[in-house]
């Protein structure tokens, strides 16, 4: 989880929005390729009755998938987010102890396990991947929300308060907008972390691009593993490179450091 | 006016401030020296309600400052601080423009005053207006944290060692500017510092603070001639205190009259302070110096006899506290 802190060197010789394009297209290339590049998986599986997964089709896969990551990421943040706030508020610190540990003990719970837990409670389907994609992300957001706020130079804040800012007027003027990019790094972690972590919900029920991967392991098809992991892996990179752009933008706003 | 009357304040068991009294009329420049962990900081802090105090009144304009809404009375309270504070996302013009905008007041009306303020400190507005203040040098950062301070144009303006992380040349070329400013727009200042030479320069009125007291209180002159505790002496330093107040006093108010003897070779401007003659003679071996005004024109001497005869009459009719 080291990646959260990490300013990301930025490469002259090629223009940052280029990454997101780029992979994108592969992305693309990808889903609308894979079910005519029949020969090419018959060389994984020669022996095999069929080499394209053809249960459903990938875009259909693809935006089952992005919508389970989308609707966690939506709730972390919210509910990150505003437990970070609610806890470096004078009247919240009380509970930072709580949060910080709850948010760790998210963490510390496999997916797996989150999910056959939550099975008998929520049944089968995309609830409970959507459970444990929330426990397992908010961690990052939490931490990153906290750090982000408690960076906040004292003296800023002291000459915040000084000016006659409200706090409300401190928190959206100059402390949001001050912890904005390691806030950003933790939902770029978190969400990074979850396109992986969602390919398990198809073992539950919920279908989305982990079904190629489970239905290759079951039948012995490296095949399916394969397609199912290059497009996971694909819509990773794209999502990772449109954070980067972002945290770069967000950056370059005021920071010396973004210029070197 | 403000006017601080047997104030306390406490953290936990440590009182960090110790029933002081303090009085600072309208338009008067007042310093409050000290070593680090006196109070002093803490005691500016408590006239914008950033500490709230735990005994005795603080007096704004005739009105204690629990009767004022803590956030609409530090907008009107400049407060400059040593490292700034400056918001490193916004520029320099949205910087200096905060207060007014918390205000309400009318774009055109904040970019106008904006504008006033960094001509006023010596910022020309093509140049800086769209800078960050990671761009900017220490002193240029300063002076948009002072152009801050004064952009609603409050009476009243605290500063908590603002020069105190500046190099001495740049230390020095604020403390003059700041003088000329006071000169011109008369503020009521607090001025934090523990730095004595800057506050015997720009201080109408000299507080010396140590462990949460007022050890003694006074014009910078009545404080050099008549320092009443060996702390304050030392403050003071010791013995350079005689060269220090002779700096804080002008050759036109001791010079006399043309004597009969031939006017002396050294010639010194009137209003060059007498810690400059004083030096003047030593290097030119001379006990007696032509003053001239500034067109170069003799107007009267100085001699060295009459620098410590006045020296002497000033001691002697300085009231004692």
């Amino acid at each position: 989880m080291s990646n959260a802190f990490s300013v990301t060197q930025q490469r002259k010789q090629t223009p940052l929005w280029l990454w997101p394009l780029l992979w994108g297209a592969l992305l693309l290339i990808g889903v609308v390729g894979i079910p005519s590049a029949d020969s090419l998986f018959r060389w994984i599986e020669p022996d095999a009755r069929q080499v394209i997964y053809d249960r459903a089709d990938f875009h259909v896969l693809l935006a089952r998938h992005m919508s389970v990551v989308a609707i966690a990421a939506i709730v972390t943040v919210v509910v990150g987010v505003l437990a970070g706030i609610a806890v470096t508020r004078r009247w919240g610190s009380d509970f930072l102890p709580l949060v910080a540990q709850l948010a760790s003990l998210g963490q510390t719970f496999p997916p797996v396990a989150v999910l056959a837990l939550a099975v008998p409670v929520l049944g089968f389907g995309t609830v409970p991947i959507i459970v444990a994609l929330m426990l397992y992300g908010l961690l990052p957001i939490v931490r990153n929300t906290l750090a982000g706020l408690h960076g906040v130079d004292s003296d800023i804040k002291m000459a915040a308060h000084a000016m006659g800012m409200t706090p409300t007027q401190i928190l959206r003027q100059v402390e949001l907008p001050l912890a904005a990019p390691v806030i950003l790094a933790g939902v770029r972690t978190s969400v990074t972390i979850n396109i992986a972590t969602a390919a398990l919900g198809a073992t539950v029920g919920a279908s989305n691009l982990g079904d190629p991967i489970i239905a290759g392991i079951v039948n012995g098809n490296m095949a399916y593993v394969v397609q199912g992991a290059l497009i996971i892996a694909l819509l990773a990179l794209t999502i990772d490179s449109l954070f980067e752009l972002l945290h770069h933008h967000l950056r370059s706003r005021f920071s010396s450091s973004s210029a070197s | 006016m403000i006017e601080l009357a047997h104030v306390s304040k406490r953290f936990g068991d440590e009182t960090a401030v110790d029933d002081i009294s303090l009085h600072v009329p309208k338009g008067k420049f007042c310093a409050l020296v000290g070593t680090s962990g006196c109070g002093k900081s803490t005691t500016l802090r408590m006239i914008n309600r950033l500490i709230e105090h735990n005994e005795g009144d603080i007096i704004l304009d005739g009105q204690a400052i629990e009767a004022y809404d803590p956030v609409k009375l530090r907008r009107r309270i400049g407060y400059v601080i040593q490292h700034t504070g400056l918001f490193p996302h916004w520029n320099v013009a949205r910087n200096i423009g905060l207060v007014p905008r918390l205000l309400k007041w009318s774009v055109a009306d904040t970019q106008a005053r904006v504008a006033e303020l960094m001509n006023l400190l010596g910022l020309p507005v093509s140049e800086f207006a769209h800078k960050y203040p990671h761009q900017l040098s220490g002193g240029q950062a300063q002076r948009v944290g002072v152009a801050r301070a004064l952009a609603a144009d409050p009476d009243i303006l605290l500063m908590d060692e603002p020069f105190g992380a500046l190099d001495p040349i740049t230390r020095e070329k604020l403390q003059d500017e700041l003088a000329k400013l006071q000169a011109r727009l008369h503020k009521t200042v607090v001025f934090v510092t523990h730095d004595m030479d800057e506050a015997l320069k720009l201080a109408d009125h000299l507080v010396v603070m140590r462990e949460g007291r007022i050890v003694q209180q006074g014009t910078p002159l009545a404080l050099l001639q008549q320092p009443n505790d060996p702390f304050v002496d030392s403050l003071l330093g010791g013995l350079e205190r005689g060269l220090k107040q002779a700096a804080l006093t002008r050759v036109k108010d001791h010079m006399t009259s043309m004597g009969p003897t031939l006017p002396a070779q050294s010639r010194i401007p009137a209003g060059f302070s007498v810690r400059q003659a004083l030096s003047m003679m030593l290097r030119d071996h001379s006990d007696r110096l032509t003053v001239v005004d500034q067109h170069d024109v003799p107007v009267g001497e100085l001699t060295l006899r009459r620098i410590i005869k006045e020296a002497q009459l000033d001691k002697g009719s300085t009231p004692r506290e």
